[in-house]
Parts: C-alpha cells; structure tokens; sequence
C-alpha cells in the first residue's frame, strides 16, 4: 500500500458522505494527491479496492483532470496561468522569466528536485493576473520581483526542511 | 399493451399513447418512446453513430440530428422522446445541413484513411460521409494525431488484447464500446482517458483488452478503430460472402454470419446475425473466433487404419470394409449387445439420429448415449434429473423475469449468453438475481447475492430453503404436506449448517422464491457433472412442488452443447423418454431388447469384456471423462474401437479405424438449443479432403452391414422433423421425493476441492485448434484465492503441483478473485496436462493439494 492509514480513512469517510461510492472518486484522487504529490495506476488501484468499484473508473477521472500529476514532479508544482486576462498582463513574459530563472523548459524540474514549471488553462482567479499556483496556493498579481521572492522564499524554506 | 402476469390471472394493462407528426404522417406510439425508435418502428431511417439498440442512450455524436416544429435548435432524435402534438422533419434541408456539419465535426481529427482500413466497405462513417457529400472538416488547424511517432500518422495501431486492435485516431468517440464492455458485460478492461481534442479509448491501465466477449466491440465500433487481428489486411470485405450459421460451441445457439470466399475456400471471420430472441447480437469470443477449427491445418485428412499396432494412412473403402467386418464379426461371435456407441451432442441432427438408428436398428443395441464427461450416470430414464432437463426453457423469459435463481453453474463459462442476458435483466429491470455456487464466479458481478456454499451439498441446500419457507411460513402450509419427513436435515438451521452458509442468505432466496411473479431458476454443469445429480434434482422437484411453482417458474437443468437438446429429443440416450421411445418403436418396427447402457456403463462393461466393439463421432473420452485411468483401461480393452473425429486425439490414437470427420462449417445441418428451437446452419466450405459429415458415415457403415439406413436425405430429414415434434416433456413428481443427507468423507491429506470446466474463451477439446482462442489462453493453470496464495507462499505464474490420490499434474497458477479459499479450479479444455487424470470416476467431491514446485 501507498497509501498511509490516515488517507486510507479520510477516503472511506468522503465515501459514506455519497450514496454511491463512485461519487467518492475526486475526494479520493485528491487525497492520494496531497499525500504522494502525484498519481499513478498504482494508487488507482488502490482507490478503486477501498472504493470497491473498477479501477478504470478511477484513471479515467483521473486523466480527465489536468491539476493532478500523474509523474513524480519537483516539490513545488509551479503552474502558470496562460489563458486571457493573465495573456494580457504578461503571462507569457512571466513564464519565460521563470525559464530562464530556474533554467529549465515548461514541463520540466529543476535538477535539485525542487521546482516544476507547467503552463496551465484558466485557474478563476482573472481579477488578479497574471497569476499562478504552486502546489495548493495562489499566488496572484505577479511582477518579476514578485516571482523572485517567491522563490527565494520558497528556496529558504526548502532547504531549512520546511513545507508549505 | 404491457401484460402482467399475475400468480393466476393475467391482467392487460393499457399504456398510454401519444400521437405525432413525422414527415407528414401522423405516428401513434407508447409514452416514452423517443423520436428515434419511434421513426424505426414507420420505416423511417434517421442516421446513427453512436446510438445502439442493445446499449443505453449518450448523445454523443448528433448525426441523428432531427428537425422540431417551434423548438429553436435541431433536436437529436436518440434522446428526444416523441410528445403529443410535435411536427418533426427526418429529412428537411436544415437536417441535412446541420448532419453534414457533425460530419464535419466528426472529421475534424479522422485521418480518412479508408484505403488502408479494413472497416472499408461496413463503415458507417464512410457511408454517411457519401452519403452526405462531405470528405473533410473545415478546421485549418492539423488534425489532432495519436501514434508513437510523429511519422507514426495511419498506422497508429496498439495492440490491446490478443485479439483486439485499436486506432485512435480512426476513433470518433461514440462510447459504443466503453458501453458495450461496461453494461452488456459488465468488464472493466477499457476506458476513456483525457478530455477534450485529445480524449481517447484505451485499456484500462496494466490491462489487457481480453475479456470473454472482447470480439463484439469490433462489431459495435462503427468506424475502423477497432479491429481484430484475425481479420485484418486479409480480404476486403465487398470480396466476401455470407453463409448464416449458429454457435457450435454452446447450447444457445447463437446466430452467427460466416464470411467466406469461396474461390479460396476460406471463412475469414464469424460476426453476429443478430437474433433478439436468442443473442441480443453478442456472440462469446468462444462462439466468434471457434469457426478457425474448421480450417485448423492439423484435420485429419484420410482414414488411418490400424496395421500391425500402427495407424497408417487408407482409403474410405478399406476402412469401411474393415469397420463392417469387425463389427460383423463381433456380432456374431459374442451377440449383439457387444456394440456400442458414444455420439457427441455438438453433431447436427441427422448425425445424432442416423447413428441412433445405426446402434438401434441396424446393430440392436440400446448402448448409445451422447454424453462424454458425465460420470456415474443412472441407467434408468425418467428420474428427477430428466424431469428437470426436460422442462421449457426460454431465453427470452430470463428477461421477463422478477427473480432469476442459479445453482452451480459458472455462467461465463458454460452458458456465456445466458449470462449476457441476466446482465441485461439486472441493467434494464427490476429483478433479484441469486446465485448459489459452490466457488466465486463472476455471477457475484450480476447476483444480489452469490451464496457460496460447501461443496457438494448441493441438496441440502434446497433443502434449507425448502425449509426455512415452512419454519418462515412464507408459503401456504398446506403445501408443505410430508416434506418435512422425506428430508434430512429436517431444521433449516442445520442445514445451512452443513452447507457453510448464512441462514439469512437462504431466507432472502426463500422469500423471492416465495414471492417472485416470474421465475428462472436454472442448474448448471456442477450439478450436471455431481454424481449426486439425481439427489439434486429431487430436491429441486420438492422446492418446484412446495412454493407452487408451476406456471410461475421455468425450471430447468441447462444442456451443454449445441444439440444437447436435440439428442435427447431425437433418442440418443440409451433409455429416451417413453413418448421418444414409442416413436422411434413405431417407426422402426421394434426396440432392441438389450439392457440400456449409459458411457459410463458401457465402459465399465468395456472392461469386463462385454463390450467389445465401440464407435465414437466426434467425442475425446479419453481426455474429457471424469477418470482418466478409467476410460484408458475400458477403451484398451476393447477388441474393436472406431472414432471418427475432426483431429487426432488422446482417443483416436486408440482406435482400430480412425475416420476423418467433417465440421459443422462444411455441410448443412440443424441443431436443436436449449430451448427446443431447431436451427440451422448452411455449408461454408467444402472439404478440399476426405472428410465426411456424420450422417454420411452412418449410412456407410449402414451400407457395409448390408442394412440401408434411410432410403434418402428427405426420408431422414422428415422422420427427424416427426421425432422432434414428440412432446418429450416430463411430468413433475406428484409426492415429495426422500432427499437425505450423506456425509462425505473428506481425506485430510487433500484439503482443497477441485473444480474442473472450460476456460472462459474455450469451449471443450476442440477450440485449442483457434489460433485466435488460444492467443487467449493457450495452457492450463490452476486459479486459486488470493488468501490461499499467500497461506501457500505462492505467486502468480508460479509453478504448483497439483495432486490428487490418483494423479498430479504440475501448472502455473493463477491468483484469482473469483474463486474462495478452499477451492481451485483447473481448465479441462486443454489436451497438454492430463487434468482428468487428477478425477476418480466415484468421488462425489474431488480433492486435491497444491505445492510450489521448487526448481
């Protein structure tokens, strides 16, 4: 088993909010996402027994939602709004800096394992742009100062064992 | 008009109706019905993707566009359901124009490919494409393309299951088959991935696409993207004939199209003829792919004939002559009683009937019977076995049933129609599906409760049911008359005791039986094979008698094979039902006087020198009767043993005279299924060798004793026709019957039960000759829990040793779900492992340990 103890019954405890068990699936990928910080068939299946309905059922959610990785990714999953109020603002700019100042290409993690940089559709937060997310928190009305900051912070905090 | 049945009266409900426009004519259907089907049901053709008859509604693919007076947009037709007072157009200019735009849409990321696909020719978005003038979208954008390369444009095809191809970007994304594979048969192995532009079919992950109806998602799949690889890049499809047929495998008979070519005298594959009472149009993949026997390379193509100890290659003349003379010989020498016969019940009619005639008439012996792997049958006829077995049967009454009830039988594999068709009950009715097995079987996918029960207690069981009705009064007590003095255990409680089952469980099924409008209650092979199937069978004629089932129930104990029922019908048993008996009497002018001898017997007999003459058609004793040792012994000691059969086998490579026998796919012929429907099948080949159809053979050896069978082909076929139309039927018991428990004796050395059958993509001993079967699964193995596993130490694919008091075979296992801890099971279909000679012909239970073979 991947999953803890812990995840395995905060699954079963969103299923008995549903009458059906299938409807249980999102809360349970969700779950197994912030534990593993990613997905695979293997955590699927896992899902899918304490759920007690088919596996497949359980990729296919999964694959169908794009926020979920399905690959190990860096300790931070910096995801970068590019739809059109963040486009407006510089979005674009903003991901090429973050290229340059991590040193890797959109869809890649830097070598220390700390940051993935993936360019994302619309995240509901237009008011705000250009933003992003990383991991489970916005970060929003961004300038090339902001984003140094940011990782200088999130730098800091790495290396002294700290999460987010 | 519904009629509803109830326990006595029929009531005649009327549904209410609504009146519509359709293209000008006014259209009175049931409420509820959408626009669609009520077009169908005028003759009007509204086009379809992704809409199917057997499958629920998606509305995915908008072809079936139709126009609605005073609705702002097109409608689509498949989910619109038609209202009093609507105007609907199938076929105005705005429909016209609005489906040529979903082609477009379809278009959008379809490589059109046609010329190198082998939907070419049967696709539906080719014809509608045509017939629609419309070649491409109008998207400037690259079409989305899925392939492993770039360069990897047409020929994007993954290989998902051994026989399945899939083409994504072929794929127009109906769903036909994630619906098909989900709600007809109820497999989880296929699924939809992503979304949007890049959303795809694909197998589930770590799966492989082999489920045992994995064939028919190539026939639901309305374009090229998925296909099999039996079929594919062989012929174009305008190239080919069709020759209708029926499943030779099972007893349903499931109509099937042969596609042939008759220049290069091939079949090149098998799809469904869609048959509503019978198939629902879903064939097994056993059923799809069997139809390669016929062209196995491996056919005997000449008699061989024993010379010196050794089989050498004859003519049908010598063989012939050599098969009168010993018979003759036999006859004379020791009476006539010396010969027998063992007809297998997959032969058509005239086969089965020309041999019973040939044993009857022309030998005079009642030693004929078409059953290979029963053991320990009685000799007499009439009991509550044949009672059970003779009851109507219909198929298309499971689905008109409110509670269906199984006893041992492991559906997929013996009766995989029959399954399809429960699914389809549970999936579109209100209906309770019980089923009681002595192991986990995939019925625990459709049942409301699987009951496993101990193994071999199979009459105690119906007993506690029996039982806990009386203790319940859940039925009128009167009825309940002396029953509780002909069965022991005489409480409930004890007896589900002795089954190791919940006595609740047992209540559940009481109380459906008790209450239930329409009832299917069916037994499977574990009771068939049960040296206690008559003790079974009482109990089951005492549960018909005490919940007054009569007219409310169809009862039955399933055939087999393909003309399991016409065999039965047309005499084959040694002592047939006295209606079958008083026919054939009168038509042949006398019985034989020699005492009724069953397989069983017969070898028995075999051994002690009373029979001596033995003619087999298209049966494989030696691999498929219950006790190797057994039959090896009996059919050694025979002085004369003529097989006839499509291969060589464990049994020809015994006989004197080994006769090169004709498939079902080379000459026409008729089958009877397992609900007295009598079905044809039309000649898809011609034999390019020297085999022969069974009848003919019969006439020939007929011929060679100096006694014509028939005076011809028309002669026989009206005799059957006037043998088939005698009610066979038996009357239930009018007394309870002693139904009593006997306690087994279980070997502590052997722990574990044994369970014998087919594999789910196999069919008896013939369909290893498909290439595309055993693709499948190709070797035996052993399944077992995966709680005996781990007890064990044992992985999946280990090798184990299987053994019996009397034998051991050494498998691979399989962990599997589907089976509980103390019971294994092992394919017998397979001729490379011997696994009957892990069976004792008397055993009522059959056990066996397992060890890891460390090499």
């Amino acid at each position: 088993m991947i999953l803890t103890p812990e995840s395995v019954t905060r699954i079963k405890d969103a299923a008995a909010l549903y009458p059906q068990a299938k409807s249980a699936i999102l809360p349970a990928i969700t779950i197994a996402y912030r534990q593993v910080g990613h997905l695979n068939p293997d955590l699927y299946g896992e899902i899918a027994g304490i759920l007690d309905i088919p596996a497949v059922e359980v990729a296919e959610a999964a694959s169908f939602y794009t926020m979920f990785p399905k690959e190990p990714v860096g300790k931070y999953l910096i995801q970068v709004c590019h739809n059109i109020s963040c486009a407006l603002l510089g979005a674009e700019g903003l991901l090429s800096y973050l290229q340059d100042k991590l040193d890797i290409e959109v869809g890649e993690t830097t070598s220390d394992n700390l940051f993935t940089l993936v360019r994302v559709e619309c995240l509901g937060s237009c008011a705000t742009a250009p933003m992003m997310q990383i991991n489970h928190d916005y970060y929003e009305n961004l300038s090339r100062a902001e984003v140094d900051r940011i990782i200088e912070k999130l730098t800091a905090e790495a290396q002294s064992g700290g999460t987010l | 008009m519904a009629e509803k049945t109830d326990k006595n009266t029929v009531v005649v409900e009327k549904t209410p109706t609504v009146t519509f426009t359709l293209d000008g004519r006014e259209v009175t259907v049931p409420k509820g019905t959408t626009i669609l089907l009520a077009a169908q049901s005028v003759g009007i053709d509204i086009p379809t993707l992704c809409w199917h008859p057997k499958l629920t509604i998606a509305g995915s693919c908008r072809m079936c566009y139709v126009e609605i007076e005073k609705w702002p947009k097109l409608a689509i037709s498949c989910a619109t359901e038609a209202m009093d007072g609507m105007v609907v157009y199938t076929d105005s200019d705005l429909v016209r124009k609005g489906r040529a735009a979903v082609i477009q849409f379809t278009l959008m990321n379809h490589p059109l490919d046609c010329p190198t696909c082998d939907k070419g020719g049967e696709c539906t978005l080719q014809d509608l494409a045509f017939a629609y003038g419309v070649d491409n979208s109008e998207f400037d954008f690259g079409k989305h393309r899925f392939g492993a390369t770039e360069n990897d444009t047409t020929f994007d095809d993954v290989v998902v299951g051994p026989e399945i191809v899939l083409n994504r970007n072929r794929c127009i994304r109906c769903y036909r088959c994630i619906r098909a594979n989900k709600e007809a048969f109820g497999e989880f192995d296929l699924g939809v991935f992503e979304r949007g532009n890049h959303t795809e079919i694909n197998v589930a992950p770590g799966r492989r696409l082999d489920n045992p109806f994995s064939g028919n998602l190539t026939e639901v799949c309305p374009v090229g993207a998925l296909t099999h690889l039996d079929w594919r890049y062989k012929i174009r499809v305008w190239l080919t004939d069709t020759t209708s047929s029926i499943c030779p495998f099972y007893s349903s008979g499931s109509n099937i199209l042969l596609y042939t070519n008759q220049q290069q005298n091939k079949i090149y594959r098998a799809t469904s003829r869609v048959n509503d009472d019978i198939d629902d149009g879903w064939l097994s993949d056993t059923t799809r792919f069997g139809y390669q026997v016929a062209m196995s390379p491996d056919r005997l193509k000449m008699p061989l004939i024993k010379k010196d100890g050794k089989q050498v290659e004859a003519t049908w003349e010598e063989a012939l002559k050599l098969i009168g003379k010993r018979l003759t010989e036999i006859t004379e020498k020791k009476g006539r009683v010396c010969i027998g016969g063992l007809v297998a019940s997959s032969q058509d009619n005239a086969t089965l009937f020309s041999f019973s005639k040939l044993l009857r008439k022309v030998v005079g012996s009642n030693n004929i019977d078409f059953r290979t792997d029963y053991r320990m049958l009685p000799q007499t006829s009439g009991g509550a076995y044949d009672v059970l077995c003779s009851q109507p049967f219909s198929i298309v009454g499971i689905n008109q049933s409110d509670v269906i009830v199984t006893l041992g039988s492991d559906l997929v594999k013996e009766h995989p129609n029959e399954y399809l068709r429960i699914r389809k009950a549970v999936n579109f009715g209100a209906v309770s599906v019980y089923a009681m097995n002595p192991y986990r079987t995939k019925s625990s996918d459709v049942a409301k409760k699987e009951l496993v029960y101990q193994a071999g207690t199979e009459e105690i069981l119906i007993n506690s049911i029996c039982l806990v009705a009386i203790e319940d009064g859940l039925i009128d007590s009167s009825l309940a008359g002396n029953l509780a003095e002909c069965i022991s255990p005489s409480t409930a409680a004890e007896s589900a005791e002795l089954c190791e089952v919940n006595l609740e469980d047992i209540r559940a099924i009481a109380r459906a039986l008790a209450d239930g409008r329409q009832i299917t209650f069916f037994a499977g092979e574990i009771v068939g094979r049960s040296i206690n199937r008559e003790a079974i069978a009482a109990a089951l004629c005492n549960l018909h008698r005490l919940f007054g089932l009569s007219g409310r129930c169809q009862m039955n104990i399933l055939p087999r094979h393909a003309n399991s029922c016409g065999a039965v019908q047309l005499g084959l048993l040694p002592a047939p039902v006295l209606a079958t008996k008083d026919m054939l009497s009168k038509l042949w002018g006398g019985w034989p006087e020699s005492e009724p001898q069953t397989t069983d017997r017969m070898m028995a007999n075999m051994k002690k020198d009373e029979i001596d003459g033995y003619m087999i058609v298209g049966a494989n004793p030696i691999m498929l009767y219950p006790d190797r040792e057994f039959a090896t012994d009996a059919l050694e000691g025979l002085d004369f043993l003529m097989v006839a059969d499509l291969f060589e086998t464990e049994t020809t490579a015994l006989a004197d005279v080994v006769l090169p026998l004709a498939s079902w796919a080379e000459y026409s012929g008729e089958y009877v299924n397992l609900e007295g429907r009598v079905q044809k099948t039309h000649q898809a080949l011609k034999t390019d060798y020297d085999a022969r159809p069974g009848y003919e053979i019969a006439a020939l050896i007929a011929q060679q004793l100096e006694q014509p069978l028939f005076e011809n082909d028309q002669t026989r076929d009206e005799t059957i026709t006037k043998v088939l139309a005698v009610d066979s039927t038996l009357p239930w018991p009018d007394e309870f019957l002693e139904v009593k428990h006997v306690a087994d004796e279980v070997d502590e050395e052997y722990p574990l039960v044994l369970f014998v059958g087919d594999d789910s993509h196999h069919s008896g001993y013939l369909t290893e000759k498909s290439n595309s079967l055993t693709n499948f699964q190709a070797e035996p193995y052993v399944e077992i829990s995966p709680t005996l596993a781990k007890r064990l130490g044992i992985d999946d694919g280990d090798s184990v040793r299987v053994e019996s008091p009397v034998g051991k075979i050494v498998v691979p296992v399989r962990i599997s779900h589907h089976i509980n801890n103390d019971v294994v099971f092992v394919p017998m279909n397979f001729s490379g492992k011997q696994v009957n000679s892990l069976i004792m012909r008397k055993s009522r239970v059959d056990r066996v340990r397992i060890s890891k073979v460390v090499d």
